[in-house]
């Protein structure tokens, strides 16, 4: 059995603001396996971002998280100090962000940014802390790391800063990768490029990954299991086989159903979801996706689903399939 | 008849790969300085006269002959041009351009003193204040708002009757007001790049405070306090002359151009020329420091112009 190597439990993130006590993270528990790669989707404002950025407690002013448990490799990270957790981020785990063009800082070379983690962490001296930049440049796919490594952000294409962003995460060969949808600021062959080094660097160096997107297709190609979100909970796990064939959530399966696919029935529309987001001050009673669902039940107003397992391999939160009901069109 | 017209086909030139240098931010902002022309005279002008007050002993030595405490009481009010005297003399016969050329010591020593200053604990208090955000960001914006609330002139009395002015103290007086404005400068573009995805993304990789604040943060809000400081320069030099001019500031028998002013107001019927030259001075310094710091604001800033 593969070792885990990032344990979340009942991790909760809560933004105070004058209109009210934002909930963006509510009670989610998950696991990472090394090497794996872990997709976490839902809609914006879904608390993906936010998740990621409690496991690295990063989390903006004036969110705080108030209970739950990050364990990396046995070490638990929501009580350990920050100088203890300077020594973590960037060493044990690295996070990519989505908008390249703004994640580089504009005033220093590129290779000096790659360098940077090295002489943060590992006291490595400049020049050979480049030459390492400099390989690990070449190794994301970057033209002539050795003169490119001298130019400046603006001098990068918003794929080549990805891949410079990447190569920044790998310098210290981090046992988990966060990716927080980092394919969304570009066009779809760089995509598609992206993916690819991110599936290589996964398999060449063994880094876990979670990979945050809103994009199911990505998930599709990228990973073996998978964590949709809605509203801040976790409403639907398991393997993105499974997951994507037989939806245990209503709300996985409206997602599904929104978006094309080549092999569903050409004349048939695609279908939204009904409604809005929730306002995460004021979470609708009960299970929070109730008010658009198709398959309510009573039950669904009063009671708060929890996440357990639905079916062989799956996880839901949904009083619905939790009965032993199969989610079909009406 | 039409003849047809004969076509020449236009065979695409192979296109050589441009030698492209990598340049920095600060080399684009310095290639655009450098078209300025009226830009480059005024940091010309501003150059020149550092020169002067650098090189003052040697100058005054090699051109004048002459000390600036050298009186001669049986040549008073010596016309320009006469003769050992290129500018002439003032009431008590000393050399008015020997005068001058040390009094650029007290205009460039303070001006450059003072903005270093005001840069240095305006720009720290804007960075942390800004980085920070909060309570610390309250307390240290409110401290800067009681410092620009008192008047300046009144501090400045105060001051030069508790201190002795020297170039330093003088320096150090004019930089205790100067401060505030570039604090909420450096704080308000501290808050714009502060949300910028680098700067989480640098500290995901686990920098400290310290290096994000003044190795990421700093070069990117430079730029301001460079157009403040170039600005600024202009300001404190003509602040140094009228509070030497008030006698506040430097006091005789050290020459700065604004006590020369003094002396000159005095005998203004006997000599208008005691009034002139360092008027000039003044007004050149002040002049070329504000073209100056305009080119330079452009150069950093294209949009602006």
């Amino acid at each position: 059995m593969p070792e885990t190597v990032l344990e979340v439990h009942d991790l909760t993130t809560h933004f105070s603001t004058p209109e009210g006590v934002v909930k963006a993270v509510d009670g989610v528990s998950f696991s990472l396996e090394a090497g794996e790669t872990l997709g976490i989707v839902g809609e914006s404002g879904s608390g993906k971002s936010v998740t990621a950025l409690s496991v690295m407690r990063l989390v903006p002013r004036p969110g705080k998280i108030v209970k739950g448990e990050v364990r990396l490799k046995n070490r638990e990270l929501t009580s350990v100090t920050e100088a203890e957790m300077e020594e973590i981020r960037g060493v044990s785990i690295a996070m990519i962000f989505q908008d390249p063009m703004t994640s580089l800082n504009p005033v220093f070379r590129v290779g000096w940014q790659v360098a940077e983690p090295l002489f943060v962490h590992q006291n490595k001296d400049r020049p050979s802390a480049f030459v390492e930049a400099e390989k690990m440049l070449g190794k994301v796919g970057i033209p002539h790391p050795k003169e490119r490594s001298r130019d400046f952000p603006h001098q990068f294409s918003g794929g080549m800063r990805q891949r410079a962003m990447i190569a920044m995460g790998l310098t210290t060969m981090p046992s988990v990768l966060i990716a927080d949808e980092p394919t969304t600021a570009l066009d779809v062959t760089i995509q598609a490029q992206i993916l690819d080094l991110l599936r290589n660097v996964n398999r060449e160096f063994g880094t876990a990954t979670i990979l945050i997107t809103h994009n199911l297709g990505v998930v599709a190609g990228m990973c073996k299991r998978v964590i949709v979100m809605y509203a801040g909970r976790i409403v639907e796990s398991g393997p993105t086989v499974d997951v994507f064939a037989h939806p245990k959530h209503p709300y996985t399966w409206a997602l599904l159903k929104s978006i094309p696919r080549l092999d569903a029935d050409e004349r048939q529309p695609l279908r939204p979801i009904e409604g809005i987001p929730p306002d995460l001050i004021d979470l609708p009673s009960g299970c929070a996706f109730h008010p658009r669902c198709a398959f309510k039940i009573e039950r669904c107003r009063k009671d708060t689903p929890s996440l357990i397992r639905v079916g062989d391999t799956q996880m839901a939160a949904c009083w619905v399939t939790q009965s032993g009901t199969e989610l079909k069109d009406a | 008849m039409i003849s047809p017209l004969p076509i020449e086909i236009e065979r695409p030139q192979p296109v050589p790969v441009p030698a492209r240098a990598a340049r920095s931010y600060w080399q684009e902002a310095w290639g655009r300085l450098r078209q300025n022309t009226i830009g480059m005279i005024a940091g010309g002008v501003l150059v020149f006269f550092v020169l002067v007050a650098i090189f003052a002993p040697q100058l005054a030595a090699l051109i004048t002959h002459q000390d600036y405490r050298t009186i001669d009481l049986t040549n008073p009010f010596a016309a320009p041009l006469s003769p050992r005297h290129i500018l002439g003399t003032d009431d008590l016969g000393r050399d008015e351009l020997t005068r001058l050329i040390w009094g650029a010591r007290v205009s460039m020593g303070i001006g450059f003193l003072a903005v270093a200053v005001s840069l240095f604990i305006g720009g720290t208090v804007g960075l942390v204040a800004g980085f920070y955000g909060g309570l610390i960001d309250g307390l240290l914006m409110r401290f800067v708002d009681v410092v620009l609330a008192v008047p300046a002139i009144f501090l400045f009395i105060l001051m030069a009757i508790l201190f002795k002015p020297n170039t330093i103290t003088l320096a150090l007086i004019i930089a205790s007001v100067g401060w505030g404005s570039i604090a909420r400068l450096v704080r308000g573009e501290v808050l714009s790049v502060r949300s910028r995805d680098f700067m989480v993304a640098t500290a995901a990789l686990g920098a400290r405070d310290v290096r994000l604040i003044f190795r990421h943060l700093f070069p990117n809000v430079l730029h301001v306090m460079i157009v403040f400081g170039s600005l600024y320069l202009g300001q404190v030099v003509l602040i140094e002359a009228a509070l030497d001019f008030l006698g506040l500031g430097i006091t005789p028998p050290t020459p700065s151009w604004g006590n020369m002013l003094t002396n000159a107001e005095t005998f203004f019927f006997h000599s208008r020329s005691l009034a002139t030259f360092p008027g000039i001075t003044i007004f050149l310094t002040v002049l070329a420091a504000n073209l100056f710091g305009n080119a330079v604001r452009d150069a950093f800033d294209p949009r602006l112009r």
